[in-house]
């Protein structure tokens, strides 16, 4: 449906997200209401190959290793695929963790993932304990944004990132209509044809317009005391990532 | 994957019905053992003892204890159910995510 919706886009808005990240292999991250795993799958991902080009630069400096040697990096390989990264993927709906599980044992996804039923509002996790904190298509749907702003702050390292993809504003008049054109009269028709359910597409495309824009978000999150806030638009500000540091 | 999507979505909209979770052995899957360094009790935020007998989390302070389904650990407070009653505690929110 997602697909549907958004023509395949969410994907790229995901893959940026990740890439805007940067995660280096060690990484800690707390995917929040990332039921399914999107995010989850792409950090893996995107640590492994990190961490392979890693050990790629230190074979080849190494010319005249000893057999030993090279046994022993051989061994390093399959233990310490990912570095020790670690992802924690909490959600409020079991259902989404469940598929989330599921395709994760599909891809072969075996280590370094955790799933934990948990609310944003109220995260069962200790202080300062995670390195980034992302929350992808999830902070519309959170009932009090500013706890679980809060409880990203309290989660996180000091150094650490919080990051929020979201569906934002586009402020270019024209778009806006388009868009609104688009959002009001084809989405919830895909959601009758597709899903069989009107109503809960239709309450997709109003809580959109109902969530903060840009700036607005940018100051809940600084209240929250993130530092260094800023957000990214993407698709002239259909999506938008806002990214805060504890510092 | 289109189609795994959409029927969470139509069984998240329709607010669910707990039909054919459990197959049978779900409940025996154990808790990643990593996970234990970061999961605290989201009421007080103090450390928990893993039961490996039930396969739950115990918060003694409190006397509340976080059920683990399909290793799933369950860490929603309204879920839980207190070490003193029986539990008929399942049904953790459906709500739309």
């Amino acid at each position: 449906m997602n697909d549907s919706m958004t023509l395949g886009i969410h994907r790229v808005w995901k893959d940026i997200l990740v890439h805007k990240m940067n995660p280096s292999p060690g990484t800690l991250l707390l995917d929040v209401a990332g039921g399914t795993g999107d995010i989850a799958f792409r950090f893996i991902n995107y640590v492994r190959s990190v961490r392979e080009r890693q050990l790629q630069r230190k074979l080849r400096h190494h010319q005249n290793l000893s057999w030993q040697e090279i046994a022993e990096s051989y061994q390093e390989d399959k233990s310490k695929s990912l570095g020790d990264s670690q992802v924690v993927v909490c959600d409020i709906n079991k259902e989404m963790l469940k598929v989330g599980k599921q395709r994760a044992q599909h891809l072969g996804y075996t280590e370094g993932l955790s799933w934990v039923l948990g609310n944003a509002e109220e995260l069962p996790f200790d202080d300062d304990k995670f390195d980034v904190y992302t929350i992808a298509f999830g902070i519309r749907n959170v009932t009090r944004i500013d706890l679980a702003l809060q409880e990203a702050y309290r989660v996180l390292k000091p150094g650490g990132r919080f990051l929020c993809l979201e569906f934002s504003h586009v402020s270019n008049p024209l778009l806006s209509s388009l868009y609104d054109l688009y959002s009001f009269q084809v989405i919830p028709v895909l959601g009758e044809v597709i899903a069989g359910d009107w109503k809960s597409y239709q309450y997709l495309v109003e809580s959109i317009r109902r969530f903060p824009p840009q700036e607005e978000l940018k100051a809940m999150i600084e209240d929250a005391g993130f530092l260094k806030v800023d957000y990214q638009n993407l698709n002239s500000g259909i999506v938008a990532i806002h990214s805060g540091f504890k510092l | 994957m289109l189609r795994c999507g959409t029927a969470v979505l139509r069984r998240a909209a329709s607010g669910g019905g707990g039909h054919g979770q459990g197959q049978g052995s779900s409940l025996a899957q154990p808790l990643e053992p990593s996970l234990l360094r970061f999961l605290v009790c989201p009421l007080s935020k103090r450390p928990l003892r893993y039961e490996e007998a039930t396969n739950e989390l115990i918060n003694e302070e409190l006397g509340i204890v976080y059920p683990i389904i399909d290793g799933i650990p369950n860490m929603i407070p309204e879920a839980a159910r207190t070490t003193q009653k029986k539990p008929p505690a399942e049904g953790s929110k459906e709500s739309e995510q």
